[in-house]
């Protein structure tokens, strides 16, 4: 049986505790792809867990719906304290998020054709003011997320639900220690 | 789990609250499409999403779903905020009442947390100033 000594207890907890919050951001960011909108790939590709007055980049590049994995957030990000945020630096992120009304694109705003999702699309009519999701009866409109699909995840258990499992990932996971650190 | 009992539970006095009105102003749920192009009639849209169901819950109650409720009130443009708040008004004021009632042995018990916003918004293509509230529910089906 392993044995450690109790002086380590306090940073093996932060350790954890860092382990922890990226795989929760990890399993929060592939929720998210999952609930969300996605034709291109690119708004899924676009979550960031930032630390506490860093900024964000932009799009990665992607060939289909992205898949997050630790490598997006390495453990030297959750060193400073303060809350974390994830956010979706994609332009049309609030429309996506059904914050804000659908605008058409511009002609020169059209999504290239390179539909790359597997998402179940609903088509039909989008009234004038509705949002992304406000799709219903028949027209071209097209929709690949549920209306408030961000607000349900926030609120509907999607993100707790998430923040646990990813959590539980990380504490199980056993931490690497030095040769120097007293593990018997 | 009775999704139908659960929106009803939120859609029904929403519904009530607003017809209750004087003029009644029309309340538009998920999959009816809505005003016809341009109006400049006021109407309220209320989108009822379910997130999780049966999560365990420390009571052991097994038919239990959370979820969101968004309702976005439009009112003509350019006339101020006024007729949208007290809209609005209408809207909070029934999603308290939800909090209100007291849990039976049958039926739902539905209620609501925290309201986000009112937020208030307009653009160019549409003839409505907007608003929108939101709040997360929790629902158990009780017989």
């Amino acid at each position: 049986m392993a044995k450690r000594d109790i002086q380590f207890l306090v940073r093996d907890l932060e350790a954890l505790t860092i382990q922890g919050a990226a795989e929760a951001a990890v399993e929060i960011m592939n929720a998210l792809v999952k609930a969300g909108p996605g034709y291109t790939g690119d708004f899924s590709s676009s979550w960031y867990t930032i630390a506490p007055g860093k900024s964000a980049g932009g799009p990665r590049n992607s060939s289909g719906l992205y898949n997050y994995t630790l490598r997006n957030v390495p453990k030297t990000k959750f060193k400073t304290t303060g809350v974390y945020s994830i956010v979706n630096t994609s332009p049309y992120a609030a429309q996506a998020m059904d914050l804000v009304p659908y605008t058409k694109p511009l002609p020169d705003q059209e999504i290239p054709e390179r539909v790359v999702t597997t998402k179940d699309i609903t088509t039909g009519k989008r009234d004038e003011g509705a949002t992304r999701g406000e799709v219903s009866g028949s027209g071209k409109a097209t929709s690949t997320a549920p209306a408030d699909w961000w607000f349900t995840f926030g609120r509907g258990g999607g993100l707790s639900s998430s923040l646990a499992k990813g959590f539980k990932r990380g504490f199980k996971q056993p931490l690497r220690f030095g040769k120097a650190r007293g593990f018997g | 789990m009775d999704y139908q009992a659960i929106r009803a539970a939120v859609e029904n006095p929403l519904l009530t609250a607003f017809n209750s009105l004087t003029p009644p102003v029309p309340v538009y749920f998920d999959n009816i499409t809505a005003a016809p192009k341009n109006t400049t009639t006021e109407y309220v849209r209320v989108n009822v999403t379910f997130g999780i169901t049966n999560e365990p819950t420390l009571t052991g109650s097994v038919d239990f779903a959370r979820g969101a409720v968004v309702i976005r009130v439009f009112t003509e443009k350019g006339r101020g905020p006024a007729r949208n708040q007290t809209l609005v008004n209408t809207a909070v004021t029934a999603l308290e009442t939800l909090n209100d009632t007291e849990k039976t042995n049958s039926g739902v018990f539905f209620r609501v947390g925290e309201i986000d916003g009112p937020s208030f918004m307009s653009d160019e293509t549409s003839p409505h100033f907007m608003s929108r509230v939101s709040t997360g529910y929790t629902a158990t089906v009780l017989s």
